[in-house]
This record gives C-alpha cells, structure tokens and sequence, in this order.
C-alpha cells in the first residue's frame, strides 16, 4: 500500500533516527519562521490593503471618546506607525532575544520566547498562553485518549462483525457524531448533566496538581463532548482500514500458519490498518492542542481556544499571534513526531 | 458493502435536543425557595435582606474581560461599581436605594469641593487617617498623583479623560507622571495640595458637576511609590474594604478583607464576606444557569439574564420574588443625523419620529420586561431633572402614526418618502433586530433604508462616528446608545448633543446636532452653581432635542436581574443600574 | 479537520482480448470505469439516498429563495413580548409558516432555513471547489514532475498545513474591515470564509492526489503517451487527471460536510454570515449562545437537524462513491 507523500526511506539504524530528528526539527524552525512571516504578513498588510491607516488602527486600542493626542501615543506605543518590515523585525527580535517593556515606573525584561505585549492589557503575552496551556493540554490529552482507545476499539470490533447489529449501531451513532456540530453536543451534554441533574455541576478548571479527582470530574463532559466527535471519525476510518487490510494475503496467510486469531488481528491486521490512523491522529492532536476552541468556549474553560476568541474580539494583534505561532508550533511538532512513529510503526518506511 | 440504517437515529439527536424543552419554559422550578424572598423588584426600591453577618465567599461571574481592574484606566459601568471594594475615590454615590442612590456625596473627602474664584477653583480636604492595605496613610499628594497617571495615554488609554480636558492647561501639556522629569513627580500645576489633607484643582472653565467627575474612579489615590504604571492592574493598592490577594489576568481575581480599612470612614461600602472571587470570561448562559442553581451570586455585567433564564424566572412565581427589573440608565436610540439629506429637513426628521414602530423597538430590544421601557424623552426617567413628555406620540401610539408620518414627508417635500442608509453595531443581535425593524416600520411609509453593519469596535471610531464617512455614505440613521458619566442632564446631553462635542473620529453626537438653544442651556447648566436650577434645565434641553427630531428614542433600558437568595443588603445602585456591589454580603 | 484517507489507485481500463475471438464482441463488452462504478453505486441503497437528498438539497439551494416567502420579514405580532418567544407550540407552526418563527423578530423560519441552504452550500462549494482546484493543480505537478518542484511544493504543503484553520479564519475576519477590495457586506465577507477555508484546506487533496499521481505516473499509458511524443502539460491533463477524477470527486464530497460544520463553527464564534441574511450555523448560534434554545427549542432543532441531515446526506453518499469507485474494498 503506498502512502501518499511518503516515500520508503532507507534503513534504520540508531544514528539514522537521530539524523532524521535533526533534520526534521531544522525543518521545523524553518516552517515556523514562515509560517510567522505569513501570519505577520496578513494580520499586518491585509488591513492596510483594505484602505484602513495605522491610525485608524490604533483608535481601535484606546478607550472611549479618545483625544486625537491619545490615539497618536497609542500608535507610536504599538509600534504601528512603522513599516512592515519593521515591525516585524522587532516581532522576531523580541521571540529570539527578547525585549525592554517600560511599564511606566520601571523598565522589564521580557524573556525569551517573548510575544510581545497585548495591545489592550499591556501584560506580556506568553506568560498568559503558558498559563493557558495546561487546560488545552488536559482537555486534548484526556480527550485524545478517550477518542483513540474508544475508536479503535469500536471500529475494530464493527471491522469483525461486519453486518450485524453492533456494526451498524456503532456506525450509525459515529456517523451521528461526525455530523452535528461540536457546539450543539456540548451544550446538549451541560444541559443534561450540568444543569438539569447536577452530576458534573460547576465546570471549571482545577488544576491536577491542586486536585486530581476534581479535576477530572470537572473535564468529564468537555472530554467526552470533544472525543464524540473524533471517535466517531476514527472508529469509520479504523473500520474501514481494518476491513481492507483483513481481506489481504497475508492475513489468510497468518491464519493458514495456525497463528493464534488475537494475534492475526492485532500483529497483522491492526498494525497496517494504524498507518493512516496514526498519521491523522497526529494532526488531529496538533491541531487540538492550540485550542479546542469550540468545547473550551461552550465549558468556560480558559485554555488557548478562549484565549484566542478574546484575542480576536479585542483585535489584540499580538495576541492573535502569538496563538498562531503556538498553535502552528503544535500542529508542526506533531506532525514531526508522527512521521518519527511512522518509522516505528510502518517497517516498510523503514526499509 | 451493506450499511446501517441511521435515519432512525437522527431521532436521537432530537430526543435529545427536545429533552431540554423540558428544561426551559414553563415551571422551572430552579433556585431554592428561601422563604425570605422578598418579591418581585423589592430591591429597587428597598434593601433586601438587611444584615450586618460576616463571613462567606461572594463569587462573581462576568462573561467577558474588564477592560481594565486599575482604576485609573476602566470606563466601564460595572468595573466603576467593582471598583468600590477597592478604592474610596474623592466622592460616590450614596449607598441607599432609589433616587436616594443618584446624589453624589464624600467618600475620602470630608464633604464636597468648595467652589470659590467664580466656579474656577474647587477644594476638596481628605479625612486624615485613611490607611492604604500596606498601613501607610493616604496624603493629598496620593490623589493628585492618581490624577496625573490619568494624563498619560499611552500607558493609561482606556479611562476618561475628563481631567485633561477640565483642568487649567500648562504649556509644555504635562505629558503624565511617567514621562515627567519634574522634581517629586509632581508636575501637574493645575492640582495642588496646599497640605497633606487639601487638594485644589484649578478649572480651564466654570464645571458646575465637578464633584461628578471626581466621583470616577481616578481619583481614588495611588501611592507614588507604589505605582507600576501598566502593571498596576494586577494589584492595586486598596483604600476600600477589600484588596487584591490573586489575579490571574482575565481569567480569576481573588480579594480579602483589607484590615486597614475602617466602616467608620467608609459608610457607603461593608467589609461582610470573608473573601470576593470575580471569575471573567464565563460562558454567559453558565452564568445564569450557575446563578439559578446558587452556585454564582453575582453576575458582574449587571445588564441581566439571557432569554433561557429569564422565561425560567418570570413563568416561577418563586424565581421571579427574587428579580427585580430595574431601569439600567441606558437609553436605546437611533441617531437621526442633521446633515445628510433629506433629512436635514426637519420635517423628514419628524416623519422618521411618527413612522417608527416603538413596540418593534421594544421587542427587538427584548420586550418590557428584558428591553425596556418605551421612550418619548431623550434623557431616562433616573437622570436628575428628567420629566416626562410625548412630542411624537410614542406612548399613546406606539406603533407609529403613519397618518401624521406622511404629512410630515409631505411638509419637507417627499410625499413619496425617500431613501437614506441605516448604521448599526451587527454583532449586537439586538441592533440588528433594531435595524431590521425600523427598516420594515419605516417602508410603510416609503423611507427605504439601506442596512449597513458594523463591527461594534470600530463602530464610533471608523465608521458611525466618523462624519465624513457618515456623510460619504448616506448613514442618516445611525444605531446607538447611551449611559451618562454622571446622571444629571448635563453628564447626559452634553456628549451627545453639544455642538462642540462633534468631533472628526470617536464622534458621540452622531446627529450633529449644532443647536444654539441647547449649546446655550447647556453653557449654562455647566456653569450654574445651584443644583435646583441647573436640573431645570435637563427638560429644557431634552424638550428641544426632540423638537429638532435629532434622536429617536427607542427605550429606556430595563434589565431582568437574578438576586440571589444567598446575598444580604441587595438593592438597585440607580446611577449604575444594577446592585450595588460595595455592600453586598452572604447569609 | 482531519484527512480522508487514501485511496488505492482505480483499476485500470478492461478490455477483452484477442483471444476470446470467437465470441461476438457484443456479448462480452468491455465497461468503463465510469459504467462499473455506476452499477455499483446503484446496488448501495444508503449512498443512493444520500445521493438524493444531495441532489434534492442542492435544487432546494437554486429554486427554494423564490418559492418561499421574504426571510426578512417581521412578524412582531407573533411573538410574546416579554418572553420574546413565538405564541403557539413548538415555535409557533401554522399554515402560513409550516416550521415556526424565530423568536424576537417573528420571521418564518422555513423560508430562512431555504435561503439558509443557499448560503450555506455556496460557501461549502465554492470553498471545496477553490481546495480541489489548487490541491488537484499541485498534487499532479509535484507528483509528477519529482525534483526539486516536488520538494517545494510537498515544503509549502507543509506551510499552508500548520496553520491553525479556525484561529486563522476567525482572527482573519475580525482584521479585515467591513469593506474591502471592492467587495462589503456579505460579498466579501463569503469571499473571505471562501478563501480562508480553500486556500488553506489544499493540501488536504494535494497530498492525496500528489500520491496518487505518484503512483500512476509509472504506469504503462503515460509511458506510451510519453513514446508518441507527448509533452508534460498533455499527459497531466488529458491522460493523469481522468484517473485521478475519482478521489477527487470522492474527497470533493466528503470535504463539503466538513466546510459546512466549519461555517456553522464560525458562526457559533460571531464571525459567521452577517445577519439579516440566514444561514444555518447563524440560525444555531443564535439559538445556542442567546439561550433561545430553551424558551424555542424548534428555534435550534430545525436548523441543527438541517446541517445534520445534510452533512450525513454527503458522507453516506461520498462513502458509497468510494466503495464503487475502488474495486478493492470488501462488499
């Protein structure tokens, strides 16, 4: 089965790997620098090919009934005055060395990585994305988990009984999942078992640290909101490449050497049915990872997704991009660390 | 390859969908039926639950972010009554329910500025043992100091700036303290401080309402020394009865009892809870689910419950004795703008006046208990001086008088009626319903008009506000809204209806009006020392800006709010429009 | 948004041989990719009826905006006032308006969710049509030409698929002003959600059809193709890309759900269609974040069922376009 856009790489051993990491992760900066340079482009040039001047900008971040002095010092202040490249010099400088902030009474270091400063709180905007991080990270992981057992397990044993009422149970109710919008599945859980019969009032984050039981209870409706969703879509995937990796040569093969059914199923069968799953799960987790901005807007959860829709409403331009950049950096590393279990899981790559 | 049949599992979705018809409408019987629920609006006019027992957590919820917690630098409505709890500004608003709650009286300062050098000068003495939460004393040079942060807009661009626009103007402008290189810091020269307890501020011109504007926020006192510029908001120094103990931005600020602050110096605010949580970026319908089921006490906006909540609470006798439904000072209205044509004919602008459907604007706006109350005067029944008259019939014909509406078309020359462009703020679903209303009450009568949505964020800043763009695009009707900065008629009119307030970006009086009879009333009313004669004159002014059709007004806004059985001393703040949160305690 | 899966490569042309002379050549006839496929689908009863509501969907989407009434119509009359909800059961169904109206304004929610349909779809397929136009463009010249071409494109696929979709749509919505490049309103605000969602959803068809043409390219008609002396640009698209319809035309299908959900997405966001025009994920995330949901449960069933029944027709149906269109997978 050739893979699309992967092409068998040469044999493994240990130093290869490494070499391969390596070169993959100077990759990876790369991306990121033009991912950041496109980003910067359009956050930055599309407003001015609209017609819209830096002034007009910067009235945006001030208050109410601003002084024509007022928006001026706002726009030299953010920097919006200055050319593109300017700015975005200043943007990438301040990622890799970081840069003074005067705060007015004092002057701070703000350290690298340093995504500058939001333009309507004035606070350092890293510091507000890692504290972010860790509900996206519990939401996703939890969720991911939940969706990757789940699935699989599901569209493996539907893929074995082809055509009978657990089959086509299961696949009804995942094509029900793949097909209402994530919102509505929330809003459905919180209403039953939030509001209605308070088995999960309250949801609110709580940090594992503080309180593991708390905290898991807390993410039990946006975990299974959010998993709905992606196992439906991978127990169809994982049935559908379990049933044509099943009816392969080489399954009837393993059976006619005597091997045990378990272990056709799951050495064999499984095992080469994973590639696409694998890779899909991958960029499914990347993606998730810089915000499950739906779910965590329907719970109230502060992770990145509410953050980047606070952004967003407040045109918080540093904000906006510095959630990008996150966010592309997680779907980027992800997508690294599959093509690395690729190697692991596919030796035909391998080979 | 055989497939399953789901057709019979779309039902699933709507069994579930249809299992929260249960939920909502009629009987929900949420909320816990306490017995002391006082009734329906008690808290507009009386203190529910009068109590003076201490201890509990006061959570609040807030289903955006503040804009800022430094009080330096918020404009809004409810942050000015969060404030409270930590800061004591020169003067407040009095704790009382009522029109009691409207009059402005000394919260730090002993008593109200003295007026002296014809209106020009205006001394406030402080009470000499205020303590800030780290025990120091508060001086007069804190309050000047508060004052002059105000005068940076770079650092500090989100607040009013009344105080550079009233105060004596210096040359070089006095650019804030933390570009000022002046000994000790203290370079505004129009406030002075004469001794540790006197502040002097010196006018550009007489301000009858002074003692308004130093009731914001800005002038509660910031200690020099204490001072972090932009990071003052994550912890500001308290004068009030509680302090900061955690803020996390945007996301969950914590306060504790300030044990410095004394109830002696302090009788508009109560140190009763043992701590106050404000948890901001909720989900907005989990905030009114949480504040049913008592696990919120307060929703922090203060503009009341989503529609899911509110038919729980008025279909439940038991839900709706603990809602009140008070005016919230915000007037709904639209802009009729004097200057694009037709309907720089006043007559045209009359026209609009009887054509409008008001009951259309009131459901738009939520209905009479949710939206608001229709409006014939431009000022709201709790601005100080308001009275109530009709000049276009929109109480005794509220769903237009097209009759009288085409004679007036007929009067400014087009029978037919004509044709202009509508502004409004398309995020705001009320707006736009606003929006589509007038547009279906006004083709009644042949004024055709054309929508156009804005961002509200950019709204005053680059379009509605702009009068050339308003003028470039024909926007003679332009959505809009309005709460004074003080509730008097001068804290009402004056930004949006003062010919000289018209202003080329960020314009408020988008009707441009530029009418020399309230220009006048309005000079004078800021320069007339005596209250009774200068609240006669908000009528005045109100009479004639309807005469001149430059605002229709929609509604007097009104919101449904949820009080909590668990608070004590609840009651309606009027000037804010929703509790006061300076006293509330837990049971 | 997660990638479709592969598609192993159709089979190729059949024809009889030579060797069965003998017997009429009308009775063994040869069939097309096409014929197969067709007499496959049609014994895939489910994919039949996805495909019909599909098409019923799509003819509901051109003629249903003149059949029924104005969307933008106000009916206060039918509402209560201080609940803001229509009068009468289940969102107030009546003769004059079969599906109820919409709370507050009173507007007929069956002419709205109909011209509801047209936007909807439009956006879907004109955003699917902008990602398999770029996608099916790059993915056979990578494919084909190798090299550094390949290398390049396979580098800035990578690009365009780092990018956080959803951040990047509703953060690219509120920058742009409510007028720009001559277009404003919701001319320009569907150019923009088309945009976003095609040009950054390419790479999803391009890997696929960059693999595909990876593995057709060896095959012996581009060779003889290649040996009567025809040149790159007629291989690609007179002998490659009518074997590559059938992913593409699979993949079509299943990418158009996916654009639907998104708009809904973007809607429940605040970054949707700009009201008073109607679309399905304005009328949900009307219902949803205003708590209509709970006063006018209808108000949000009707139009989630809408999106529902339309994602699932197309899947069912691209599911079953698949299965005939690959001789591979088990029936």
């Amino acid at each position: 089965m050739l893979l699309p856009g992967r092409n068998p790489g040469r044999a493994a051993a240990p130093g290869i790997v490494i070499t391969f990491i390596i070169r993959r992760l100077v990759a990876t900066v790369f991306l990121l620098i033009v991912v950041s340079m496109i980003t910067f482009a359009i956050f930055f040039l599309i407003p001015r090919l609209a017609g819209q001047n830096s002034y007009e900008l910067a009235t945006q971040y001030v208050g109410r009934n601003p002084t024509r002095a007022a928006v001026l010092a706002t726009e030299t202040k953010l920097g919006l005055d200055k050319p593109i490249y300017v700015q975005y010099g200043t943007f990438l400088k301040a990622i890799v060395f970081g840069t003074h902030y005067n705060s007015g009474t004092s002057t701070t270091y703000c350290t690298p990585p340093c995504f500058g400063y939001s333009f309507r709180s004035q606070q350092p905007v890293w510091p507000q994305m890692v504290s972010d991080i860790p509900v996206t990270l519990s939401l996703a992981v939890g969720a991911a988990v939940l969706w990757l057992v789940g699935g699989v397990a599901i569209g493996v044993l539907s893929a074995l009984r082809r055509g009978t009422f657990f089959d086509r149970f299961s696949m009804g109710v995942a094509l029900l999942g793949v097909s209402l919008p994530i919102f509505f599945t929330g809003l459905i859980l919180l209403e039953l078992f939030s509001y209605k019969w308070p088995i999960f009032p309250n949801v609110t984050f709580v940090p594992i640290t503080q309180n593991p039981l708390l905290w898991a209870r807390n993410l039990v409706l946006p975990w299974i909101c959010l998993a709905f969703l992606y196992a439906a879509l991978y127990a169809r995937l994982t049935r559908a490449g379990m049933l044509e990796t099943m009816s392969e040569d080489y399954i009837r093969t393993a059976r006619a050497k005597g091997l045990r059914e378990r272990k056709v199923i799951f050495k064999h069968g499984l095992r080469a049915a994973l590639t696409p799953i694998v890779t899909i799960f991958g960029m499914d987790l990347g993606l998730l990872l810089g915000g499950a901005i739906l779910t965590e807007v329907t719970f109230s959860l502060h992770g990145l997704g509410l953050f980047t829709v606070e952004a967003v409403q407040n045109q918080d331009l540093p904000e906006i991009l510095g959630v990008t950049m996150l966010a592309a950096f997680f779907i980027v590393i992800a997508n690294m660390v599959v093509d690395i279990l690729y190697a692991v899981v596919d030796p035909r790559v391998r080979a | 390859m055989r497939r399953p049949r789901t057709i019979g599992l779309a039902a699933l979705g709507m069994a579930a969908a249809l299992a929260l018809a249960a939920c909502g409408g009629s009987s929900g019987g949420g909320g816990s039926s306490s017995s002391s629920s006082a009734g329906f609006n008690a808290a507009v006019t009386s203190v529910v639950n009068p109590s003076s027992h201490k201890g509990g957590t006061l959570t609040f919820g807030d289903s955006s972010t503040p804009d800022s917690t430094d009080p330096g630098n918020t404009y809004y409505a409810f942050m000015w009554n969060l404030t409270r709890l930590y800061t004591m500004p020169l003067m407040t608003y009095k704790s009382c329910p009522g029109k009691c709650g409207l009059q402005v009286v000394p919260d730090l300062a002993t008593g109200p500025g003295v007026v002296t050098d014809n209106g020009l000068t205006w001394t406030y003495h402080i009470q000499p043992n205020i303590k800030f939460e780290d025990g120091t004393t508060v001086t007069s040079a804190d309050v000047k100091y508060a004052v002059e942060r105000t005068f940076d807009r770079a650092k500090l661009p989100l607040g009013p700036n009344y105080f550079s626009l009233l105060l004596a103007p210096q040359k070089p402008a006095y650019p804030g303290p933390f570009t000022d290189r002046s000994k000790n810091l203290m370079g505004l020269k129009a406030v002075t401080t004469p001794n540790a307890t006197t502040v002097v501020f010196q006018l550009a011109h007489p301000f009858a309402d002074f003692n308004y504007v130093v009731a914001i926020p800005q002038t509660a006192p910031v200690p020099p020394n204490k001072d972090t510029g932009t990071n003052y908001q994550l912890h500001p120094m308290s004068t009030g009865p509680y302090k900061f103990s955690s803020y996390q931005l945007n996301k969950q600020l914590t306060m504790v009892p300030n044990t410095f602050w004394k109830a002696s110096t302090d009788p508009n605010a109560k140190q009763l809870a043992s701590k106050v949580t404000v948890t901001w970026n909720m989900n907005a319908n989990d905030i009114d689910n949480r504040l049913l089921a008592g696990d919120l006490d307060v929703d922090a906006a203060g503009t009341g419950v989503q529609a899911a909540a509110r038919a729980k609470i008025l279909s439940s006798p038991t839900l709706k004795a603990s809602s009140d439904n008070p005016i919230s000072g915000f007037l709904w209205f639209t802009y009729i703008n004097t200057k694009v044509a037709p309907l720089n004919n006043v007559d045209c602008r009359i026209a609009v006046e009887y054509a409008a459907n008001k009951t259309n604007y009131q459901t738009a706006y939520g209905g009479p208990v949710a939206g608001g109350q229709i409006a014939s005067t431009v000022a709201p029944p709790n601005v100080i001086g308001q009275k109530a008259f009709d000049l276009y019939e929109a109480t005794s014909k509220p769903n237009g008088d097209l009759a009288k509406a085409k004679a007036a078309l007929k009067a400014c020359g087009k029978p037919n009626g004509f044709s202009t462009g509508m502004a409004y703020r398309s995020d705001r679903p009320k707006e736009v319903a606003t929006a589509q209303a007038l547009q279906a009450s006004l083709a009644q009568v042949g004024i055709k008009l054309s929508l156009h949505g804005y961002p509200s964020g950019t709204y005053f800043s680059n379009f509605a506000g702009v009068p050339n763009y308003v003028h470039s695009h024909n926007l003679g009707l332009d959505i809009g809204g309005w709460a004074p900065d003080w509730p008097d008629g001068y804290g009402f009119f004056d930004f949006i209806a003062a010919g000289n307030t018209i202003s080329p970006a960020g314009n408020t009086n988008i009707e441009e009006l530029n009418d020399p009879v309230v220009n006048n009333l309005l000079n004078k009313m800021a320069t007339t020392t005596d209250a009774t004669t200068r609240n006669s004159y908000t009528a005045q002014i109100d009479m004639q800006i309807m005469k001149d059709a430059a605002i229709l007004p929609g509604v007097y806004a009104k919101s449904l709010l949820y009080r909590s059985p668990n608070l004590t001393n609840v009651y309606v703040q009027p000037y804010y429009g929703m509790y006061n949160y300076a006293v509330l305690g837990l049971k | 948004m997660a990638a479709p899966l592969d598609v192993p490569s159709p089979s190729g042309d059949v024809a009889p041989e030579a060797m069965l002379a003998g017997i009429s050549s009308k009775d063994i006839e040869g069939r097309s990719l096409g014929q197969i496929a067709w007499l496959r689908l049609r014994r895939d009863k489910v994919a039949i009826v996805g495909g019909g509501v599909v098409v019923f969907l799509i003819l509901v989407a051109i003629t249903g905006p003149h059949l029924v009434q104005n969307p933008d119509v106000y009916h206060a009359n039918l509402i209560n006032p201080t609940f803001s909800r229509p009068n009468g059961p289940f969102g107030g169904i009546s003769l004059a308006h079969p599906l109820g109206v919409e709370p507050v304004t009173g507007r007929d929610v069956l002419s709205r969710v109909v011209n509801g349909a047209q936007v909807s779809l439009l956006i879907a397929f004109l955003a699917t049509a902008l990602a398999v136009g770029i996608g099916v463009v790059m993915g056979i010249i990578a494919g084909y030409f190798g090299g550094w071409v390949d290398a390049v494109i396979a580098r800035s696929m990578d690009v365009f698929l780092a990018f956080p979709l959803l951040v990047f749509a509703i953060a690219l919505v509120g920058v742009i002003p409510s007028a720009a490049f001559g277009l404003s309103g919701n001319s320009l605000r569907i150019g923009l959600l088309v945009f976003v969602i095609g040009f950054f959803a390419w790479p999803y068809m391009g890997r696929i059809i960059r693999g595909q043409t990876l593995s057709l390219r060896e095959r012996e008609f581009v060779d003889a193709a290649r040996s009567i002396g025809a040149r790159g640009p007629y291989i690609l698209f007179r002998e490659l890309l009518p074997n590559l319809v059938a992913p593409i035309l699979v993949y079509s299908t299943l990418l158009i759900p996916t654009n639907i959900l998104f708009e809904a997405a973007l809607s429940y966001l605040g970054v949707g269609i700009i009201p008073p025009t109607p679309s399905w994920g304005g009328m949900l995330s009307d219902a949803v974040n205003n708590g209509y949901y709970s006063v006018d449960p209808m108000y949000m069933i009707i139009p989630g069922v809408a999106i529902f029944i339309t994602v699932m027709a197309f899947n069912l149906f691209g599911d079953g376009l698949r299965d005939a269109l690959d001789p591979r997978s088990s029936r």
